[in-house]
Parts: structure tokens; C-alpha cells; sequence
């Protein structure tokens, strides 16, 4: 039989002690990411200051800033997004739109997955085998090809993903007008999943904002400021790793300074995008 | 007394004359890959008039609907054998443009289906890939699709406005507007008062009514009183097979065949 009326007490203890470790896990991320972030924001922006924007890297002892390492992490960045952007949109499109149950789309599907969690060391070794040795120098075009073949993968499975989510009877309206599918996608589609695509876009930002070791081997580093991309370029996270492991205070204030700067911006977007993502039904 | 000395015919379909077909159906089978949905379908729809099809979910009829404006043809495993015949041209011919067709033949869907976008860029979308009209030439056919399709009193001050932005039945009335904008000869109409409440439907209804002036309509509906209302050749459609079709009061108030007088009387479906 069955009995109505209060659950067992072995029943209650079990649930409680199932609820603490839930409260005590939980409470282990918040705080160990609490910890980062203090540790970042104290000692992070003790060394923030004007300088930090308008100086480029100094020699130990002397006065500087990460303006160099700034200026040469956005230009990086946008070009490789630029890339990954042109080339996730259409391949995600073509997975979603043309190629939904094909052999040939299941395979290229698979090969974005596996690309999308390759470590991102392989992908700066396989830059610098194609592109660096080849042409004897370290440049900041190989450093956003590297960013860009690490973004391109997140782009495209979002792009993909957010494509899907739009309802049949969208696309069967605009065609049952007579529009060709090329038209529909275009004009219908992309307008209607185009909160989710920018997210995507987004997300691959905040990613590849902070990657370094795909760029020890492709944009190298460069101790002076350059807006010359066929040149080693500085950028923050390789002069983060070169700072914080020296022996100089200095340096080492400077290092926090900018893992702050990146953190901020790789907190910004995400919120952004987050917010992007809530409301898809803009207009 | 009551003594039936023939057994009801299985199918009864009435051949309209053929001056006044517009969209006629010839032998019509289609698939949904291996599994048969229609079979040997033979129909006449007039022009200038409205055609309900009717019968129990499943039978057919919205399958019926969506080979005549090749819809079905962006779905790789679906396939279709047989005549549709639009103005006497094979409309399922492999040389057939279908996107040029389907501007012929306009369709609207059981559920509204705004365009992210807004009310006037709704109305004008399928008219901008057809024809280059200046502005005030567009502007005034999109207020005659509006006025049409009886919305514009209810939109005239906000076209900029997203189409999202209106009700369930304001949205459906948009989707009519944006059919009729690209002046199709026939329209489809599938299901298309379902989502919608009483005094929608009654509007809706109106708006057909009256486009039926210009259009050849057909309706798929699984409201009996809709489909007396506002149709002049109902088709009763079961398991795939046109049953019975012919002039709507003759069909509700005398049908032919056991299946179709069991249906509208109620005693299945």
C-alpha cells in the first residue's frame, strides 16, 4: 500500500543532503571565480592607468603602457572576424539550409565539430607550418588567421543552430510568394535569426579576445607600436604570458593590467550577446 | 417504401464544364517517400469561385493543396505523378519555373507568418521580386492589398511598425494582403481562419467573399459551417481520395456517397 501523509524521514534527510551538496558545489564555482576576479580587479588595477593606453611596451625600469599590445590585439582580432564571419555565415547557412540531412553536409558538420574543439596550439602550429615558415617571418596577417580559424568553427555551428530554430512556415511563406530560396534566406532568414547570428559572432570574439598560444607562433610579439600587420605585431595576451613570468615589477603590474582589460572586454560582449540572445523576436 | 434498389455510388465527382476550370486535376498521386498520400486525384476548380475541401485530419487535403503551387517540391522526398493543369499548362512539367508559378498561384498558411519586418516591407516583399514599381506605385498597390484584405483602417497609420507587432488576426489578414499584393490568379488558402477568433474569422471570411471576385480560391477547412458559407464547389476528401465533389449546398444538403453524407452528418471525423 500506498501511504498518503509526510514522506519518510530517511526520504526528507536523503533530499536534504542531496540539496546541501547541490548549495555546496554551486557555491564552490561562485567562489573560485570570485577569487579570480578579485585577484585580477586588486592587483589589475593598481597598474591601470593613462599610460597603460597611450604608452607602448617599455624596457625594464622605464616608464609604459600596453597601447602597442591593444591597438595590435583589436586590428588582429577584426580581421580575423572579418574572415570567420564571411566564412561561418555561409557554411553555417549551407549546413542549414541546403545540406540539412545530406551525407556530404553530416561529414562537414562532424569535421566543424572536431575543428571546434581542437586545441588552439595545433592550430597556431598549423599556421606556422603553412604560413610563417614558408615565408620566413612572423606576422600579425598570420596571427588573425590563426584567430580566424579558431572563431570560424564557433561562427558556423551558431550560425547553423540559429538558422534551424526558424520555423518551416517562414521559409514556405516567402517562397509560396515566389521567391527563389537564395531570396528567402537572404531577405527572410538571416533577418529573422539575426540577434542569435550577431551573438555567435560575439562569442567567437570573447574567444579568441584572449587565445595566446596560437599566437606565439604566428604574430610573435613586437616591443614597439605598428599598425603594419605583415610585421610581428604585439598583442595583450602574449605580452601578459612575456610579463607576468618576469622578474620585474613593473612588467609584472603591467601583465595584470591587461588580463584585466581582457577580462572586462570578454565580460562585455558576453553580456551583450546574452542580451542579444533574449530578446530574438526584434524587429 | 424506402427501398434502395442501387447501392450509393463509392465516389461521386462532378465535371465542371471545362471553360470554366481554371486549375484542373488530372490522375493526381503523390508521395511523402515510400508512403502514398493521394490517389488518382481528378478535380476541376473554377475560376472566379471558391472551393472548400473538407474531411477527417490526414486525408489529403492540405497535401492536395501544396502540390498546386509545387511547394511540396522544396522537400527533396516528396514527389507527385499526374497532370495539374493551370490554364491548361502542366504546372508539375520538370520545365516548369516554380518560383514564376507560385507568383501565379499565392498561398496562405494555418498560421500567420509575418515577415520580420515591417508592414508595409510585408506587403511589398513578393510584389519587389516581380515587378519594378516606383514609390507611389507601390505604395498605392500595397494600400489596395491592405484595403482588400481589410486591414488597412487598422494599420494605415502605423506601416512602419514591425508585422509582429499585430494581433493573431491582424497577422493573418496581412499574410491575405501579401498574397493578393503579387495579383496571383489563384490563391490558396490552408486552414487559414484555425489560429484565429470568432470576429478574425468572421473578417476573414468577408475578405475571401469578396476576392473571389477576381480569384480562383480554394480552401481547406475543417469548419463545415466556413466551408457552407463561403464556398460554391465543396470536395469531401477521405484516406487520400477525393470522395465526392460538387456544388457545396448539393454536397451538405444531399450527398451522394455513405462516406461523405456520414461526415457532414456527423457520424464520423
Amino acid at each position: 500500500m500506498i501511504h498518503a501523509g509526510s514522506p519518510r524521514l530517511s526520504r526528507r534527510i536523503g533530499e536534504a543532503a542531496f540539496l546541501a551538496f547541490c548549495w555546496a558545489a554551486t557555491g564552490l564555482a561562485i567562489v573560485a571565480l570570485a577569487a579570480i576576479l578579485w585577484s585580477l580587479v586588486s592587483q589589475g588595477v593598481a597598474g591601470l592607468d593613462a599610460n597603460v593606453f597611450t604608452k607602448s611596451t617599455p624596457a625594464p625600469g622605464s616608464e609604459g603602457g600596453l597601447a602597442n599590445a591593444i591597438v595590435g590585439s583589436l586590428m588582429m582580432c577584426v580581421v580575423a572576424m572579418v574572415g570567420a564571419v564571411i566564412v561561418g555565415v555561409l557554411a553555417g547557412t549551407w549546413l542549414s539550409e541546403y545540406a540539412r540531412d545530406s551525407r556530404y553536409g553530416k561529414v562537414v558538420r562532424f569535421l566543424n565539430d572536431v575543428l571546434l574543439s581542437a586545441p588552439s596550439i595545433l592550430v597556431g602550429l598549423f599556421v606556422y607550418e603553412i604560413f610563417v615558415a614558408p615565408l620566413k617571418g612572423f606576422s600579425g596577417l598570420a596571427g588573425s588567421v590563426a584567430l580566424g580559424l579558431i572563431a570560424a568553427p564557433v561562427i558556423t555551428r551558431t550560425t547553423e543552430d540559429v538558422l534551424r530554430l526558424q520555423p518551416v512556415s517562414l521559409r514556405e511563406a516567402s517562397v509560396a510568394l515566389g521567391a527563389p530560396v537564395w531570396r528567402t534566406i537572404l531577405a527572410v532568414i538571416w533577418k529573422s535569426a539575426q540577434g542569435g547570428m550577431l551573438t555567435g559572432a560575439l562569442l567567437a570574439f570573447a574567444r579568441i579576445s584572449g587565445e595566446t598560444a596560437p599566437l606565439l607562433f604566428t604574430a610573435l610579439n613586437n616591443q614597439f607600436f605598428s599598425l603594419d600587420l605583415t610585421k610581428p605585431t604585439a598583442n595583450l595576451p602574449v605580452v601578459i604570458f612575456n610579463y607576468a613570468l618576469s622578474a620585474y615589477d613593473d612588467w609584472r603590474r603591467l601583465a595584470w593590467a591587461g588580463a584585466l582589460l581582457i577580462a572586462a572586454t570578454v565580460l562585455t560582449v558576453t553580456v551583450a550577446a546574452r542580451m542579444l540572445a533574449r530578446e530574438p523576436r526584434r524587429s | 417504401m424506402n427501398v434502395q434498389l442501387e447501392s450509393p455510388p463509392e465516389t461521386a465527382i462532378l465535371e465542371l464544364p471545362s471553360e470554366t476550370v481554371k486549375l484542373a486535376v488530372k490522375n493526381l498521386n503523390f508521395f511523402y517517400g515510400q508512403k502514398q498520400a493521394l490517389f488518382d486525384v481528378n478535380v476541376g476548380f473554377a475560376a472566379n469561385a471558391v472551393t472548400a475541401l473538407i474531411g477527417p485530419s490526414g486525408c489529403g487535403k492540405s497535401t492536395l493543396l501544396r502540390t498546386l503551387n509545387r511547394i511540396y517540391s522544396l522537400y527533396p522526398g516528396q514527389k507527385a505523378t499526374g497532370q495539374v493543369l493551370l490554364d491548361g499548362e502542366d504546372v508539375l512539367g520538370s520545365r516548369v519555373d516554380v518560383a514564376s508559378l507560385r507568383a501565379r498561384v499565392g498561398m496562405v498558411f494555418q498560421k500567420p507568418t509575418p515577415f520580420p519586418m515591417s508592414i508595409f516591407d510585408n506587403v511589398a516583399y513578393g510584389v519587389r521580386l516581380y515587378e519594378k514599381l516606383s514609390k507611389a506605385d507601390l505604395a498605392a498597390r500595397v494600400e489596395d492589398s491592405l484595403r482588400r484584405a481589410a486591414l488597412w483602417d487598422e494599420v494605415k497609420d502605423k506601416l512602419r511598425e514591425s508585422g509582429l507587432s499585430l494581433s493573431g488576426g491582424q497577422q493573418q489578414r496581412l499574410c491575405v494582403a501579401r498574397g493578393i499584393a503579387v495579383r496571383p490568379e489563384v490563391l490558396l488558402l490552408d486552414e487559414p481562419a484555425s489560429a484565429l477568433d470568432p470576429i478574425s474569422t468572421a473578417r476573414l471570411e468577408e475578405t475571401i467573399a469578396e476576392l473571389k471576385r477576381d480569384y480562383t480560391i480554394v480552401i481547406v477547412t475543417h469548419n463545415m459551417g466556413q466551408a457552407a458559407r463561403l464556398s460554391d464547389h465543396t470536395g469531401f476528401m477521405y484516406l487520400g481520395k477525393l470522395v465526392e465533389f460538387g456544388e457545396t449546398e448539393q454536397v451538405f444538403t444531399n450527398p451522394v456517397t455513405t462516406r461523405a453524407r456520414d461526415y457532414i452528418t456527423g457520424r464520423f471525423g
